[in-house]
């Protein structure tokens, strides 16, 4: 009987586990910062996360801030953020800087000799690309809501991801263009497809986005898209081969009759409203009216080691006095080539350079004594006070990528190269930008002077360290020809041509290996 | 009562016996040692079905015989005895115990199979081949030991895990760690806060270690057999008198070796020659000479104390054990607590037909651990200061101070004295891993053993990292710091099985296995963080996972007559970790043996053993792989990475973000495909046995996280099923026993392996090795053709007197430009080949055992020298420190910190080595007291280290030797009292 009662008890165990737990093999996540697809698109309050992510990916690095659970792999989380890239691969590789550290590829850049396994060059392809992963995601999720808000959302998402395709083709000219999440290996477009679909996207979001300054800061409007479109037409010529700078031109002059002004009150009364644009406070200090776009950081809720912390950090060293940038320290690496001190004008403000200990030339570019270096980005408020991390670890400064003193400028150049604008108006905004920068009319310049070259350097007086600089030297051919040459270019000390292959990036060969569809930019 | 009821009962046996005793035998089996009752031996009467067992007090009672029937008494770990019947009518049976039997069973996994029966590839080793000395971790018992198995240990922290590779390694980015088995029970890897998942045990509660090599062999453990199976075997009580085990023992640590950094005169007078010296460097200097690494390590102690008591509680056999381990680190402040306590129970029913065994392990373990931090810190701390500076706002501990903020200089290194003694870094690990498990032994089908092991392991940690208000720092603020996190985990397992063992017409043997099983895995993590907490962010943070393994195995073991062997098992798994399509794996093998010996015409040849050994299986490796990857998933974000939108009431206001993590729908198991061709022999009554092994393993499918294209997921870099790799090699042991008499006995072993690892598909290379010098630069590369993590450098070029040239490297590709496309292969860390020499002596109560061990072929990047041995380190380009350099410059000469100088092949080593592991003395006095015997022991452990490499320790597992933690040199006396 007993042995019976054990048979069947053994049995009848055996054949409730084996039932019981086949179920058990659908897990589904248990921790509570993990979200399913229909969480994160349950209504437009929740998709609003989903879109913070969209901008996020230009800002910040991953989900633990300021590193963990990073966006990125094969690269240091710090090195990933995107304007710390756009630093390295727009600022660095030209007059504009130079930097002391040695790690692995970075070099390569100010030198010109970067190979097609950069990690940075990789990096930047892989931080755009997800950008347009992330972007067309969400579009594609968001689109099933059906509700007025989550449209602006969308606009605001095509808006990011065609900024992602401006930077793609300025960069690596002929990349895949995808629109959808797909697994399937995309095929390359050429340059001027995706130069079309950035121009279509931007055209037809327009009014889809928010009215001038109608939108929250930090989230962009159709000024936006107007600002985009400018600078692309700026370079249609190069890019395509076809110029539109009448369209630049019209474009700009959106932008120019926006919302959107000049900062010129000098809240700080050092002479000048410029050096406003860049402190811990220009998120509210009124330099937020001349952000068309700018990348939101936060000392304590947006961490990063890229971003404005790296931008203040990594130019303090020598003798200066972190204190004095908000910081509590430098990591001694950024400094400037006497090719850009010498553009300065004598009482031009915009000259923020620390020279105390520093020599002019460079002799050896490892040292961070050689060189001025930069006092541009501070994590100090126009009251004077550090930013909000009372650490001094992490940086408040919103950095802008499109603010409208650039699109003065793009006016300018266009109109130079031929297009239909106004000299008189070209002169005009010009000359606003000088005498902010100078505090005064002293800095003015006459219509005679108002030269393509002009232009030129005064986009590296205007906008130095703000990501532009390669572009702009592509565009006049400076970038790689002899025709133009700075300390250190092409790894001579006095400067030397490189190939012109090097106007664009490789395509990251690691991405060439998987995806055979893809074909390698020239000279690489 | 109970005497009186005894002898009642006993009248009415003997009372029929007196009455028929011509064909009736009453007796009592004594254990042959202590002459104490035997309970429960299996009597069997030849020719009948009858079978019985012996009472409580050894007694028996048999009837119904006939002359020359043979009885066979039989009792697990004693030689079975057989008597002839000759109408005796009492007989006293001396059994005794049989040492030999217990290293011929071995354990594959749902059953035991003698050695001699064995298909696959099986090396046992039992406690009494342990290593002896401070053993703390159980993996360390056997290092040395088997065949191209390599154990290392992570480093020279007290109870630290270690890195084990069987038959070199098997995968790209999941562990190539083996599974561990504890008593029938599949464990996870790593817990919280402690410092190796195998601290769980006392390593003298462990009675054997089976190694499980080839795929046929673990191929019954199947998704997870594909680094090899490691099955530990605890002991268990025995059927007797009471026995009691105390054993006590002290050890004495020493540092070996430190970091050649130069010393203080040195130093000074290699800045005083620096381009960027100058005025501002020159106040820098001390006048100190302190040596850091002086200031950071020590002699250590340690000592172990256990005590365990084996016998029989209520006629149910029993062992419990109770250890307590203390042990401090070389490493200032660190330290390991442990207290293990076991018990197991092996209570049997209804005459023997339900065999129940419980054991419960527990330990408690109290870690205190040092800051690493200290040892790189020390390396390059500059010796011209002294620790202590009296003006130092930091405790009193010397502080590069920045003038303009008064903190400490950012960059700058921290003084390592300040790091250990300002830091409080503890935890508390709890874990108890129980098991029941029930043989039953079916009535109705005597051949068939119905099994349920039910098993439970769940660990518990807490700890905390304390950093004091006064530590060196750059921030204003800081006030402190402490993090603390709580760790469980559980895993539970339900295993059923029916196992059936038959014979036909005596040359037909059989036995087969197949059963069920299922796993869970669950963690919960908790943390906390109290500089958020300052910041006004969220600051308690949960991380929850779980996972579950389903699995349906069978094993079929078939011989003919005991010659031709044939094994045959299948397993199917399946992981919740993967998608429903591909989430049931199946995993076959097959093995067949032959043993020679059997065969008729080898009746004349004078050997023990000869046999052959063919198997190939199929195997599969998941672990490591995290939870939900083929679910698209969104993680939030912490609230140190929102994202403003627009302001509130004059605040910004800031979102979480939600971001789609990669994903890959397609992830399935690695999949290991072995073949093994091995030969067993023994000669001169087994003095002189071994084996030779020969094996390939193609691992297909490997999961690497590896490019894809980004525009089609949501990261650079998925975990994708994409490599092969193959191992290759050949390893022979021979075990000689050259004198055995009653008062000597010398016994050799010896055992060297050739591996050979080389990725066979790889669609994109994938750099490893991260290196100290840049941020992202690694050292290593997975690239197909090449061994696995092979270096991936510079070809240093060298001047008439041989010494490197800065920056100077061989243009390898021609294209007059050194850039990435000069970058070649190099030489790996895996060794080529393995030798274990180990040897012991026995002169009457006297013993001693040697064991060594050599790797040869095993290179090594040596960090140290290549990211401390620049002179532009010692004055950095901020001028406001300066930090101590590797004595490698004043032969390099070496100036520029630099990522190409960096990857010279200048800094890879042959880390080939010979070393001598162990040398233990031990004296056994007997009876010392009534019924006490002792045993006196002495070893030292770490004894000497024969190698070119030029750091501190050529066996690194990693290949990479940065802050080592240095494996100490140990001295330990013991005693160990057994009555």
């Amino acid at each position: 009987m007993k042995n019976i009662f054990i048979t069947l008890t053994t049995a009848l165990t055996l054949l409730f586990s084996v039932t019981s737990c086949h179920s058990d093999l659908d897990q589904s996540p248990i921790d509570p910062d993990s979200f399913t697809e229909e969480d994160v698109f349950a209504n437009a309050t929740e998709a609003k996360s989903a879109l913070a992510k969209v901008y996020a990916s230009l800002a910040l690095t991953g989900q633990n801030g300021p590193a963990g659970q990073p966006d990125l792999g094969n690269i240091d989380e710090g090195f990933s953020q995107f304007s710390r890239m756009l630093f390295n691969l727009n600022e660095l590789t030209t007059d504009n800087a130079v930097v002391a550290w040695g790690d692995a590829g970075l070099q390569d850049l100010h030198g010109m000799y970067w190979t097609a396994s950069n990690d940075f060059t990789d990096a930047m392809y892989n931080r755009l690309a997800q950008t347009v992963s992330f972007s067309n995601s969400f579009i594609e999720n968001a689109e099933r809501l059906n509700d007025p808000v989550v449209t602006q959302y969308i606009a605001e998402a095509r808006f990011i991801r065609a900024y992602a395709y401006y930077n793609l083709i300025d960069m690596y000219g002929n990349v895949p263009l995808v629109t959808r999440i797909e697994t399937t290996l995309p095929m390359q477009s050429t340059r001027a497809e995706i130069f079309n679909f950035i121009e279509a996207e931007l055209l037809d979001i327009q009014n889809d986005l928010a009215a001038s300054g109608a939108n929250e800061y930090g989230r962009v409007d159709r000024v936006a898209s107007w600002a985009l479109l400018s600078r692309l037409y700026l370079n249609a010529e190069v890019w395509t081969g076809t110029a539109r700078y009448n369209d630049c031109i019209t474009f700009s002059n959106n932008v120019m009759t926006s919302t959107y002004a000049l900062h010129t009150a000098d809240l700080n009364a050092n002479g000048t409203a410029y050096d406003e644009l860049f402190l811990a406070d220009n998120g509210s200090n009124g330099a937020q009216n001349e952000f068309i776009f700018a990348l939101n950081f936060d000392g304590l809720n947006s961490q990063t080691y890229g971003g404005s912390t790296f931008l203040v950090h990594a130019a303090v060293g020598g003798s200066m006095s972190p204190n004095d940038f908000g910081v509590n320290g430098g990591w001694g690496g950024l400094r400037t080539t006497s090719a850009l001190v010498g553009k300065m004008g004598a009482n031009d403000k915009r000259a923020m350079f620390y020279s105390n200990g520093q020599t002019l030339e460079i002799a050896n570019i490892r040292r961070f004594t050689d060189g001025y270096a930069v006092t541009k980005f501070k994590n100090v408020t126009s009251t004077g006070q550090r930013g909000r991390d009372a650490s001094g670890n992490f940086v408040d400064t919103d950095v802008p990528l499109i603010r409208l003193s650039e699109i003065y400028l793009n006016y300018a150049e266009a109109t130079l190269r031929g297009g239909n604008g106004s000299l008189t108006e070209a002169l005009n905004r010009i000359n606003q930008i000088r005498a902010r920068a100078y505090g005064n009319t002293t800095g003015n310049i006459a219509s005679s002077a108002l030269t393509l070259s002009f232009v030129l350097d005064e986009r590296a007086r205007e906008l130095f360290w703000e990501g532009q600089r390669r572009t702009d030297l592509v565009r006049y051919n400076y970038f790689t020809t002899n025709t133009y040459l700075w300390p250190f270019k092409g790894n001579a000390p006095s400067g030397a041509a490189v190939g012109n292959f090097r106007n664009l990036f490789p395509i990251p060969s690691n991405t060439l290996q998987v995806n055979s569809n893809l074909t390698q930019n020239p000279g690489y | 009562m109970k005497t009186l009821q005894k002898k009642l009962l006993l009248f009415l046996l003997i009372f029929p016996i007196g009455m028929f005793a011509q064909n009736t035998l009453k007796g009592v089996v004594l254990e042959g040692k202590t002459q104490q009752p035997l309970p429960s031996v299996t009597i069997a009467i030849e020719g009948t079905n009858t079978m019985t067992a012996t009472d409580f007090d050894g007694n028996f009672t048999l009837s119904n015989l006939k002359k020359g029937q043979k009885i066979t008494f039989s009792f697990i770990g004693f030689t079975s005895q057989t008597l002839v019947y000759e109408n005796q009518s009492s007989v006293t049976i001396r059994m005794v115990e049989d040492l030999q039997e217990l290293k011929d069973v071995v354990v594959i996994g749902y059953g035991t199979v003698k050695k001699k029966d064995a298909t696959g590839t099986v090396d046992l080793i039992t406690s009494k081949d342990f290593n002896d000395g401070p053993v703390l971790s159980p993996q360390q018992l056997i290092s040395g030991k088997v065949a191209g198995v390599s154990i290392s240990s992570n480093g020279g922290s007290p109870g630290e895990g270690s890195n084990i590779n069987i038959r070199g390694v098997g995968s790209l980015s999941l562990t190539s760690q083996p599974l561990f088995v504890i008593d029938g029970v599949p464990i996870d890897g790593g817990v919280g806060g402690s410092r190796n998942p195998l601290n769980l045990i006392n390593p003298s509660d462990i009675e054997s270690m089976s190694v499980l090599k080839d795929a046929s062999a673990t191929a019954i453990y199947g998704s997870r057999g594909a680094n090899g199976v490691i099955v530990i075997t605890t002991k268990k009580g025995k059927n007797k008198e009471f026995k009691y085990t105390f054993n006590s023992s002290t050890t004495l640590y020493d540092v070996v070796n430190r970091v050649d950094v130069m010393s203080a005169d040195q130093l000074r007078d290699v800045i005083a020659l620096d381009s960027n010296y100058d005025d501002t460097t020159s106040g820098l200097l001390g006048t100190a000479n302190t040596d850091w690494q002086n200031e950071i390590y020590r002699k250590a102690f340690g000592r172990n104390h256990d005590f365990s008591a084996t016998g029989n509680a209520w006629g149910v056999p029993m062992r419990a054990s109770l250890s307590y381990t203390n042990h401090d680190g070389i490493l200032r402040t660190d330290n390991f607590d442990r207290t293990t306590a076991a018990l197991s129970f092996s209570p049997s029913f209804l005459n023997d037909a339900l065999k129940v065994e419980v054991n419960a392990k527990g330990n408690y373990e109290e870690n205190q651990f040092a800051n690493r931090g200290a040892i790189g810190s020390a390396a390059v701390f500059d010796p011209t200061q002294s620790v202590f500076d009296a003006n130092s706002p930091f405790g009193g501990y010397f502080a590069w101070i920045d003038a303009s903020t008064n903190q400490q200089v950012s960059l700058a290194p921290t003084n390592p004295v300040a790091l250990l003694n300002l830091t409080n870094d503890t935890s508390e690990v709890r874990r108890f891993l129980g098991n029941v498990k029930a043989d039953y032994n079916l009535p109705f089908f005597k051949d068939v053993t119905a099994t349920v092991n039910v098993a439970f392991d769940k660990s518990n940690s807490h700890g905390r990292n304390i950093t004091s208000d006064l530590i060196p720092t750059s921030d204003p603020t800081w006030n402190g710091s402490r993090f603390a996190y709580a760790n469980n985990s559980t895993n539970k397992l339900f295993d059923a099985y029916f196992s059936y063992v038959g014979s036909f017409s005596d040359k037909h043997n059989l036995t087969a296995v197949v059963g069920h099983s299922y796993q869970s895995f669950e963690y919960d993590n908790y943390s906390y963080n109290s500089e958020n907490e300052e910041d006004g962010l969220e600051y308690e943070f949960i991380d929850k996972s779980k996972n579950v393994l389903l699995s349906y195995f069978g094993r079929v073991n078939y011989d003919f007559n005991k010659r031709y062997l044939f094994t045959a098992t299948l397993r199917a798994d399946a992981s919740s970790k993967l998608n429903p399509e591909d989430r049931w794996g199946y995993f076959p093998s097959v093995a067949l043996a032959w043993n020679v010996m059997e065969e008729s015409f080898m009746k004349n040849v004078k050997m023990n053993n000869l046999k052959l050994r063919v198997g190939y299986g199929e195997v599969g490796n998941v672990n490591g792989l995290g939870d939900y990857k083929f679910l698209t998933r969104y993680t939030g974000s912490t609230q140190t990475a929102q994202y403003q939108f627009g302001s509130a009431n004059g605040l910004p206001s800031f979102y979480q973000t939600y971001r789609p993590d990669a994903v890959n729908k397609d992830l399935k198991w690695e999949i290991g495909q072995s073949l093994n061709v091995g030969l067993d022999f023994g000669f001169w009554n087994n003095r002189l046995n071994g084996s030779v092994n020969a094996y390939v393993r193609r691992s297909k499918d490997l999961i690497a996280n590896s490019t894809v294209d980004p525009f089609t997921n949501f990261s650079n870099q998925i975990e994708r099923n994409i490599g092969d790799m193959e191992n290759r090699g050949i390893e022979f042991a021979l075990n000689l026993t050259p004198i055995k008499t009653d008062n000597f006995e010398w016994n050799i072993n010896y055992n060297i392996a050739f591996n050979h690892n080389e990725v066979i598909k790889l669609p994109d290379n994938q750099p490893v090795g991260g290196i100290s010098t840049g941020v992202g630069n690694n050292v290593q590369m997975h690239a197909e053709g090449e061994q696995p993590y092979s270096f991936f450098v510079y070809k240093q070029i060298y001047d008439a007197n041989g010494m490197p040239i800065e920056g100077a490297f061989a243009d390898l590709n021609g294209d007059n430009q050194i850039n990435d496309s000069d970058k070649y292969f190099y030489n790996d860390p895996f060794a080529d080949i393995l030798m274990g020499i180990n040897t012991d002596f026995r002169y009457k109560n006297w013993d001693m055992a040697i064991i060594s061990r050599v790797s040869l072929g095993n290179y090594i990047y040596n960090d140290v020298k290549a990211s401390k041995g620049i002179l532009d380190l010692a004055v950095p380009s901020t001028n406001n420190y300066i930090t101590n350099l590797h004595t490698d410059y004043l032969t390099s000469g070496f100036t520029t910190i630099s990522d190409v100088t960096a990857l010279s092949d200048h800094f890879i080593e042959d880390g080939s080595f010979f070393k001598i592991d162990n040398i233990s003395i031990g004296y056994t006095a007997k009876q010392i007291s009534k019924g006490v015997d002792a045993r006196f022991y002495g070893s030292v452990q770490n004894v000497a280290v024969f190698t070119n490499f030029s750091g501190i320790d050529p066996e690194i597992p990693s290949g990479i030797d940065n802050n080592f933690y240095p494996r100490p040199r140990s001295f330990m006396f013991g005693v160990n009292f057994n009555f």
